[in-house]
């Protein structure tokens, strides 16, 4: 985190890190939701093992508790904005896949994409009372999708969302140390003059 | 009689996420001869080391090396005697164990003045390493001990929570349990605490009734709370109307307090 910081951006780091948590845990609960549809919609078996899917980020992360700040927010929008690219995939194929016949299951998944498309809006927003600011966007460029089968693009469609699922968790835990670490957070005494 | 083991019982749980968990077992049927134990955890590629405790013998530790990961732990023991061996698999996700020890130092107190209230206070389980990254929230259940129906809150933050609705006079059983804020089950609930909401001294009923003697107007211990309002507020007209209706709440409130 950047060092000496003035009053106004500590409160506004600390005021962007309260509301993103708020943020990815609605984001979790509608991806959970969202996952519940993709499987019955997809007739998926919601306990099948996916393998890792090439060019999903994943969010098992070793030596959590050790990240810094910065890193924890440049990794966490590298994710989310992978999974914009990657839920607008997921949206064509449905189109293509099933036109209009299946419009709940597109719905859901155009109102995930909103939400990514948001967090990953105030993920830069913390970045910028960094000293680093955000990277640029064509640094996460992702490769064209792969020609898949249309089982394989079920299959690879539920690792997406479900490795979603597990990044909005991280994302709470990470705003919460976040919040943890800044100066009037609470955890630094108030003036002796304030109410 | 001697006798092979039966498939064991294996259970996984996490109590102080994010540090790692624990597996304990045991056998449904004793086999009246020496047992050998032996457990292993894979995730995904990886075998990971699970540490046995000295005490209980039956139990094992491991650690988290990775989080928030979507590869299912697979947990194997295998029981083993001189007439034969038996095993028992369990698969999972790492939120789907977490599921803190229940809260402690629970302390019910009654509030001064507030026959009705009363003030519940409890602590994080000291086992749940930091509850500030990894905040827990609470539910709550209270009762009064003649009643058998439970009254639930759930609360998100804190740990304190002032029951308002209480019964006057009446002792209470209060417990409280615990679950991290965004995975996993609730805890256990914690151990019952008992307390009463504070009631008058009956000496201070006798003065004050003394006092009603000589005076037109008083107050009584016998005033029903703010809350059970006896009378419709479209029926009070005039002060001869509100003495009717305060008198006939209190004998009400009296008959009350006697047949709960």
């Amino acid at each position: 985190m950047a060092a000496a910081d003035s009053p106004s951006t500590a409160l506004r780091r600390r005021d962007l890190c309260s509301r993103g948590v708020r943020l990815a845990g609605k984001m979790r609960l509608d991806v959970i939701s969202l996952l519940d549809t993709y499987v019955e919609r997809q007739g998926l078996d919601a306990s099948v093992s996916v393998a890792a899917v090439e060019g999903v980020p994943v969010a098992a992360v070793e030596r959590w508790d050790e990240q810094t700040g910065t890193q924890r927010l440049l990794e966490n929008l590298e994710a989310y904005r992978a999974f914009r690219v990657l839920l607008a995939q997921m949206l064509e194929e449905q189109r293509e896949q099933l036109g209009e016949a299946d419009t709940a299951l597109g719905r859901a998944l155009a109102a995930v994409l909103l939400q990514v498309s948001a967090f990953a809006y105030h993920l830069e927003e913390l970045l910028r009372l960094e000293s680093r600011g955000p990277p640029s966007e064509e640094e996460a460029e992702l490769p064209p999708p792969p020609q898949l089968s249309l089982f394989e693009q079920k299959l690879r469609g539920l690792g997406v969302l479900r490795e979603l699922a597990q990044w909005a968790l991280r994302s709470t835990r990470d705003l919460r140390q976040l919040t943890k670490a800044s100066p009037g957070s609470g955890s630094v005494p108030s003036p002796p003059d304030s109410p | 009689l001697a006798a092979p083991p039966k498939e064991p019982l294996l259970m996984c749980r996490s109590n102080n996420y994010p540090k790692g968990f624990y597996c304990s077992w045991h056998l449904p049927t004793p086999t009246y001869i020496p047992n050998s134990f032996n457990i292993s955890v894979i995730h995904g590629t990886r075998e990971m080391v699970c540490e046995k405790d000295v005490f209980p013998k039956n139990r094992c530790h491991i650690r988290y090396l990775q989080l928030f990961s979507t590869v299912k732990y697979k947990v194997t023991l295998t029981v083993t005697n001189a007439l034969g061996k038996n095993s028992t698999t369990l698969t999972f996700d790492e939120f789907t164990i977490v599921k803190p020890d229940p809260p402690e130092n629970v302390v019910a107190k009654p509030v001064p003045n507030n026959p009705r209230r009363l003030e519940v206070s409890w602590q994080n389980p000291s086992s749940w390493p930091d509850p500030e990254s990894f905040p827990l929230k609470f539910f709550l259940r209270y009762r009064p001990l003649i009643l058998d129906q439970w009254q639930h809150v759930e609360l998100s933050d804190g740990t304190s929570h002032t029951i308002t609705d209480a019964y006057a006079g009446k002792e209470y059983i209060i417990q409280v349990a615990a679950k991290d804020n965004d995975i996993g089950t609730w805890s256990d609930w914690s151990v019952a605490v008992h307390a009463t909401p504070w009631t008058e001294e009956p000496k201070h009923l006798t003065t004050e009734a003394q006092v009603a003697e000589t005076t037109s107007t008083s107050t009584s211990s016998f005033m029903p709370p703010p809350t059970t309002k006896i009378c419709d507020k479209g029926a009070v007209v005039g002060s001869g109307a509100v003495a009717v209706c305060w008198t006939a709440g209190l004998v009400l409130a009296a008959y009350g307090v006697l047949f709960i």
